[in-house]
C-alpha cells in the first residue's frame, strides 16, 4: 500500500525531473548558484501552499490567501519605511524589524478571523467568504498604497529573503521550519485530527463533541500566518511592497495541493506531498528556464505535468489494488 | 428541500433590488433604458458562461478552464474569418464545435479516469492557454470582416427614449436570453437535467436508479464547451477585435457569479434562474461604482464589503428561517 | 522494486517528451541551446538578454522583433524573455535562473522598479551588464537606462493633444488608465496632471483614473459608465494601449464622435478603424520595435566599451538624446498617429 502511495509516486517523479534536468545541462542545473537560487524561489510559493492546503483539508478554500500575503506585506512595509530614517544603529533597526513583523503578523491575523468567522460562526461558504474578502483585501491594498510600491527598508531587513546561513539560503530554512510545524500541527495534535474529520464528515465531527466552530476559525488564522510568513519573506526579497506582488500564486498554490495528492474535498492530504509537489514545481520551472525553453510551453507543460502525475496515480491505483482503490476514487467524485 | 433553494433564490434577488434602489437613489442613470441595455449587452458573455459553470457546479464539479476556452475560441473564429471567410452559420459552427470539443476532452478525463474537476480543468487551462499564447503570441486580430460586424449591430425592438434617443435592443442580449431558456429547459425537462441534479445530490444513490454517470458528466463538459462557443462569437460581435488575452482570469468571476446565484460547490443545488441573478448582481455592482462616483480607491473595498455583506446577510436569514421550520436538514 | 522502476522511466519519458516539444516548437531556442553546451561565449557572441513586463502582448512582440532584428544585424545572440503575467515576483525568479545560465547582459523592463534592485545587484556583481529599457529600474543599480520617451514631456504631451482635439481648455475629461499599480502608466498620468494644474487650470478632472485590468472590453465598459455618469464629458484619456481602443468603440457606438474627444496612448494597427471613423481623435506612441532595436545596439556598444553619446546617430534607430548623468538615453521624441497618416505604420 504504502508503496505505491501518491507521495511515493510524486517523490520518483521529483527524482526523475531533477536527475532529467541534472542531465539536460549539468553545468549549469547543478551549479551551487542555481540551487541557491531555487531554493531561495521555492519558499514563497511553498508556504502560500502549505496555507492553503490547511484550509483545502477542511473542504474549503482560501481565495484571499494571496491578497492576505499583500495586504500584511504592505502594512508591515509601511511601519518599516515610516521608521526608517537611513543611517540608524543597528539596535533601532532590529527594534524597528521587530515592530514590522508584528505589523505583519497582526495584519494577517486579521484577515484570517474575518475569513474564519465568516466561515465557522456565520456559516458562510468558504469560496463566498474568500471571493468577498479576496476583493476587500484587494481594495485596501490599493487604497494603501495608490497603486504605488512602498520601499525604503533598512539593510538588515534584506537578510531574510536575501541572507544565508553557511551556504543555505534563510528564506529555504524558514519554509522548512514552517513545514515541520505544520506537519507536527495537522498529524500529532488534536487540532490537526479534527481539521481531517471535519474535511471527511463535518456532521459526524460536530456531533462527536468537537468544536468544529473553533476548529474551522484556527484553519483559517493558520493558513494567514502561513501568508504572513510567504509575506515577511517577498517584502524583504524584493525590498519593497505592492499589491499585485505573488498575485500569480492563486492558482498555482491550489494547483500544487492537488498535485502534492490532496483530496479538493477535504479529508485527506500531507504535507510532505505538498512540500515535494512545490519541488516539483520549482525544478520544472527553473530547468525549463535554464535550458531556454518559451514561457507559454513551460505553462503547457505544467498543465501536462499535473493531469500526467493524477492519470499515473489512477493507473497505478487501478493496477495494484483493483477494487479498494475504486471506491476510494468513487468518493472523491461524489465530493467533487 | 426545493422550498430551501427557492428561498436562496428570493434572498439573492432581495438583495439585488436594494442593490439597486441604492444606486438610482444616488444616480438618476441607472434606471434609464439605454443604461439598463448596456448592463445586459456587456454582461451578456459572462451570463453565458455562467449557464453552462451552473450545470458543472451541480453535478459537484469546477471547471477553471473557462476562460482559456473561450479566449481560445475566440482566437479560432477570429482565424476562420480573417483567411477564410465563410458566413455567419459557418463562424457559430466553427465555434460551437470547436468548443464542444475542448469540453469532451475535459469530460473524458474527469468521468473516465476519475481525476477531480478541479485538476483535470486546472491543467487544461495551463495547456489551452500556453499553446494558444505560443502561437499567436498575443497579437489582436482587427480585420473581421463586416458582415461579421454588421451582425453584432443588429437591433430589434427599437422605441425611443424620453430624451430622445432611439434606443433598440442589440441581438446579444437576445442570444443571452435565448441560452438562458435553453439551458432552463434543458435542466427542467428533460431526463439529462435530472441527472445533473441527481449526480449532485448522491451519486452513489444516482448510480443506483440506474443514471449513465459518465455520459452525464462528459455532457455537462461538452454543454460548457458549447456555450463557449456562443459566447465567443457574442464576445467578438461585440468587441470587433480579438484579443487572445481578453479573458485572462475569467474564470473567477464565472464561478463568483453562479456562486453568488446559490449554487453550492458540493454539488446538488443551484438553479438557472438563481445564476441569472447572481450575474446581475455583479453586473449592477460594476456597473454602479462609476454611476454613482465612488472614487476609484475605494471601489474594490465597497465590492469585496457588499458581497461579504450580501452573502452573510443571505444566510442569516435562511438560519432564521430554517430554525422557525421544524425539520432539520443535515444533508450539507 | 519493478513498479519503482516503470514508475520512473515512464515519468522521464513523458517529461522528456513534453521537454522535447518544446524545444522543437520554437526556433530561435534550439540555437540557444546548442550555445548553452558550449560553454557560454566559445563562439565570441555576446549574449544579452531582453526581458520585457511580459511575453504575448502585441507591444512587447513588437519590440521583440526589434531587438532580435538588432540581434542578428549585429551579430550577438539576444535572449527574449519574461513572464507570462506582468508579475513582478516571477521576473526576480526569471532573473535569477538567466544569472546562472551565464549572460553578458541583462536589459529589463521592471514590473516593479524597487522588487528587482536586490535581484540586479546580484547580477552586477557577477559581472553582468545591467540596462533598464521601457520602464526604468532603481538608477543606483543599472550601468545603462534606456528611454523610449521622456517621461515628462510624455505625459505633458497626452494632455497637449486632448486640449488639441477638445478645441478647449474648458471642458470636463477622465482617465482610463490600464492597471492602478502600473508604474510607468502612473508616471505619466502624474506628470500630466501637474501640468494641467498650471497650463490647463479650467481643465477638470471628474474622477480619479479608472482601472481596464489592460482589457479593451473592460475600457469600453467604464467608459460607456463615465459617459452616462458625467453627461458634460468632453475628453476622455486612454493610458495603455488597450485603454484608448476600448474608450472610442464606446464613443462610437454611442455616436458621440463629435461631443467627445478620445485620444491616448495605442498601436497604429489596432486603432486604425477607430481614428478613421473619428472616434479616436489621436493616438500617440512611439515604435516598439525601434525600442528593442536601440536596447540591444546600445548594450552591444557598451559590452565593447563605448558609451553613448548625446547627438549620437543610432542606424535604424535616429538620434538619440543622452542626459549629463551619461547613462540616461532616450530615444526620441514620441509619433502622433491620426487618421491622415495611421496607414504608413505597421505595428
Amino acid at each position: 500500500m504504502s508503496r505505491t502511495s501518491k507521495e511515493r509516486v510524486l517523490l520518483y517523479v521529483f527524482v526523475g525531473l531533477f536527475a532529467l534536468m541534472s542531465l539536460i545541462s549539468p553545468n549549469k542545473f547543478l551549479s551551487p548558484g542555481n540551487l541557491q537560487s531555487m531554493a531561495t524561489q521555492l519558499p514563497e510559493l511553498g508556504l502560500i501552499s502549505l496555507g492553503m492546503m490547511v484550509v483545502i483539508l477542511t473542504g474549503g478554500i482560501d481565495l484571499s490567501i494571496t491578497y492576505t500575503a499583500a495586504l500584511s506585506g504592505i502594512v508591515g512595509a509601511l511601519v518599516l519605511s515610516a521608521g526608517y530614517t537611513g543611517g540608524a544603529g543597528e539596535a533601532a533597526a532590529g527594534l524597528l524589524i521587530m515592530k514590522a513583523l508584528l505589523a505583519i503578523l497582526v495584519t494577517a491575523g486579521l484577515c484570517g478571523s474575518l475569513n474564519g468567522f465568516l466561515v465557522s460562526y456565520v456559516g458562510v461558504s468558504p469560496i463566498l467568504v474568500t471571493l468577498g474578502t479576496m476583493t476587500l483585501f484587494e481594495g485596501i491594498s490599493l487604497w494603501l498604497t495608490k497603486g504605488g510600491a512602498v520601499s525604503g527598508f533598512p539593510e538588515e531587513f534584506q537578510w531574510i529573503g536575501n541572507g544565508y546561513v553557511g551556504f543555505v539560503p534563510v528564506p529555504i530554512l524558514i519554509f522548512a521550519v514552517f513545514a515541520v510545524i505544520t506537519a507536527i500541527l495537522l498529524e500529532r495534535t488534536p487540532w490537526g485530527r479534527s481539521v481531517y474529520m471535519f474535511g471527511c464528515n463535518p456532521v459526524a465531527t460536530y456531533f462527536s463533541g468537537i468544536n468544529t466552530k473553533k476548529t474551522v476559525m484556527w484553519v483559517y488564522l493558520y493558513a494567514a500566518l502561513l501568508a504572513a510568513a510567504a509575506a515577511i519573506i517577498m517584502i524583504s526579497r524584493y525590498n519593497s511592497a505592492k499589491v499585485d506582488y505573488g498575485s500569480s500564486y492563486l492558482l498555482q498554490s491550489v494547483a500544487i495541493v492537488v498535485l502534492g495528492g490532496t483530496d479538493i474535498a477535504g479529508g485527506y492530504g500531507k504535507v510532505v506531498g505538498t512540500v515535494i509537489a512545490v519541488g516539483i514545481i520549482q525544478v520544472l520551472s527553473s530547468g525549463l528556464n535554464l535550458i531556454g525553453i518559451n514561457r507559454f510551453i513551460v505553462d503547457v507543460t505544467m498543465g501536462a505535468l499535473l493531469i500526467g502525475v493524477l492519470l499515473l496515480n489512477y493507473f497505478i491505483g487501478k493496477g495494484s489494488l483493483g477494487k479498494g482503490v475504486k471506491k476510494d476514487a468513487q468518493k472523491a467524485n461524489t465530493a467533487l | 428541500m426545493r422550498q430551501l433553494s427557492k428561498s436562496k433564490e428570493l434572498w439573492i434577488f432581495i438583495i439585488l433590488i436594494v442593490l439597486s434602489a441604492l444606486i438610482s437613489a444616488r444616480s438618476s442613470v441607472f434606471l434609464r433604458p439605454d443604461n439598463l441595455i448596456d448592463l445586459l449587452k456587456n454582461n451578456a458573455v459572462l451570463g453565458i458562461m455562467a449557464l453552462g459553470m451552473t450545470l458543472i457546479i451541480i453535478t459537484g464539479g469546477i471547471d477553471v478552464s473557462v476562460g482559456a476556452v473561450v479566449a481560445v475560441l475566440t482566437v479560432i473564429i477570429g482565424k476562420f474569418m480573417v483567411t477564410l471567410g465563410g458566413n455567419l452559420f459557418l463562424v457559430f459552427l466553427v465555434a460551437v464545435g470547436s468548443g464542444v470539443l475542448l469540453g469532451l476532452f475535459n469530460g473524458a478525463l474527469i468521468a473516465f479516469a476519475n481525476i477531480p474537476p478541479i485538476v483535470v480543468t486546472l491543467g487544461s487551462m495551463s495547456i489551452i492557454n500556453g499553446l494558444m499564447l505560443y502561437y499567436t503570441n498575443g497579437a489582436w486580430i482587427s480585420n473581421i470582416p463586416s458582415w461579421f460586424i454588421d451582425f453584432g449591430q443588429i437591433t430589434l425592438f427599437k422605441f425611443t427614449d424620453t430624451a430622445g434617443n432611439t434606443v433598440g435592443v442589440p441581438i446579444q442580449i437576445f442570444i443571452f436570453l435565448a441560452m438562458v431558456l435553453l439551458t432552463w429547459a434543458l435542466l427542467k425537462y428533460t431526463l439529462v437535467g435530472r441527472a445533473v441534479y441527481a449526480i449532485g445530490g448522491n451519486l452513489v444513490s444516482a448510480r443506483r436508479v440506474g443514471i449513465n454517470i459518465a455520459r452525464t458528466l462528459i455532457f455537462v463538459y461538452a454543454y460548457m464547451g458549447f456555450l463557449a462557443g456562443v459566447a465567443a462569437v457574442t464576445h467578438t460581435s461585440i468587441m470587433r477585435q480579438v484579443d487572445p488575452n481578453a479573458f485572462l482570469g475569467f474564470e473567477l468571476q464565472v464561478i463568483a457569479a453562479v456562486v453568488l446565484g446559490g449554487a453550492s460547490l458540493t454539488g446538488g443545488t443551484g438553479s438557472i434562474i438563481g445564476t441569472v441573478f447572481g450575474v446581475l448582481f455583479m453586473a449592477v455592482l460594476n456597473n454602479g461604482l462609476i454611476l454613482t462616483h465612488i472614487p476609484t480607491f475605494w471601489q474594490k473595498i465597497i465590492v469585496g464589503l457588499i458581497i461579504i455583506l450580501a452573502v452573510s446577510f443571505d444566510v442569516l436569514q435562511r438560519k432564521r428561517m430554517e430554525k422557525s421550520l421544524p425539520k432539520i436538514d443535515v444533508e450539507n | 522494486m519493478k513498479r519503482i522502476l516503470t514508475v520512473l522511466v515512464s515519468a522521464l519519458l513523458m517529461v522528456s517528451l513534453l521537454a522535447g516539444c518544446g524545444s522543437g516548437g520554437s526556433g530561435g531556442q534550439s540555437q540557444q541551446q546548442g550555445n548553452e553546451q558550449g560553454a557560454g561565449q566559445a563562439d565570441g557572441k555576446y549574449r544579452i538578454v531582453v526581458m520585457p513586463k511580459l511575453v504575448g502582448i502585441p507591444y512587447f512582440n513588437a519590440s521583440e522583433e526589434g531587438a532580435k532584428r538588432a540581434g542578428h544585424d549585429l551579430g550577438v545572440e539576444v535572449i527574449y524573455t519574461g513572464p507570462t503575467k506582468a508579475d513582478a515576483a516571477e521576473q526576480v525568479k526569471m532573473i535569477e535562473d538567466l544569472i546562472n545560465q551565464g549572460v553578458d547582459a541583462i536589459a529589463v523592463a521592471p514590473n516593479d522598479p524597487a522588487a528587482l534592485t536586490p535581484v540586479l545587484k546580484k547580477a552586477k556583481e557577477k559581472g553582468i551588464l545591467v540596462v533598464d529599457w521601457d520602464t526604468p529600474a532603481d538608477q543606483s543599480v543599472v550601468d545603462l537606462s534606456i528611454h523610449q520617451i521622456d517621461d515628462k514631456e510624455f505625459g505633458e504631451h497626452i494632455w497637449d493633444l486632448l486640449v488639441e482635439s477638445m478645441g478647449t481648455d474648458e471642458a470636463e475629461y477622465a482617465i482610463i488608465t490600464g492597471g492602478l499599480s502600473a508604474a510607468n502608466l502612473n508616471t505619466w498620468i502624474n506628470y500630466g496632471l501637474e501640468y494641467a494644474k498650471t497650463r490647463y487650470p479650467n481643465l477638470k478632472l471628474v474622477t480619479d483614473k479608472i482601472p481596464s485590468d489592460e482589457k479593451q472590453q473592460v475600457a469600453y465598459q467604464r467608459a460607456l459608465d463615465l459617459i452616462k455618469a458625467y453627461p458634460n464629458l468632453k475628453g476622455i484619456i486612454g493610458i495603455s494601449t488597450p485603454a484608448p481602443i476600448g474608450a472610442a468603440q464606446a464613443v462610437q457606438e454611442k455616436g458621440l464622435q463629435d461631443k467627445i474627444s478620445v485620444v491616448g496612448t495605442a498601436l497604429p494597427n489596432d486603432s486604425k478603424a477607430y481614428l478613421m471613423d473619428g472616434s479616436l481623435d489621436v493616438a500617440t506612441l512611439w515604435d516598439p520595435a525601434k525600442l528593442g532595436y536601440l536596447t540591444v545596439a546600445l548594450i552591444k556598444d557598451m559590452l565593447d566599451g563605448k558609451k553613448p553619446t548625446d547627438g549620437q546617430e543610432v542606424p535604424n534607430v535616429g538620434k538619440i538624446t543622452v542626459k549629463p548623468d551619461g547613462k540616461t538615453v532616450i530615444m526620441g521624441p514620441p509619433t502622433d498617429f491620426t487618421k491622415d497618416n495611421v496607414d504608413q505604420f505597421n505595428f
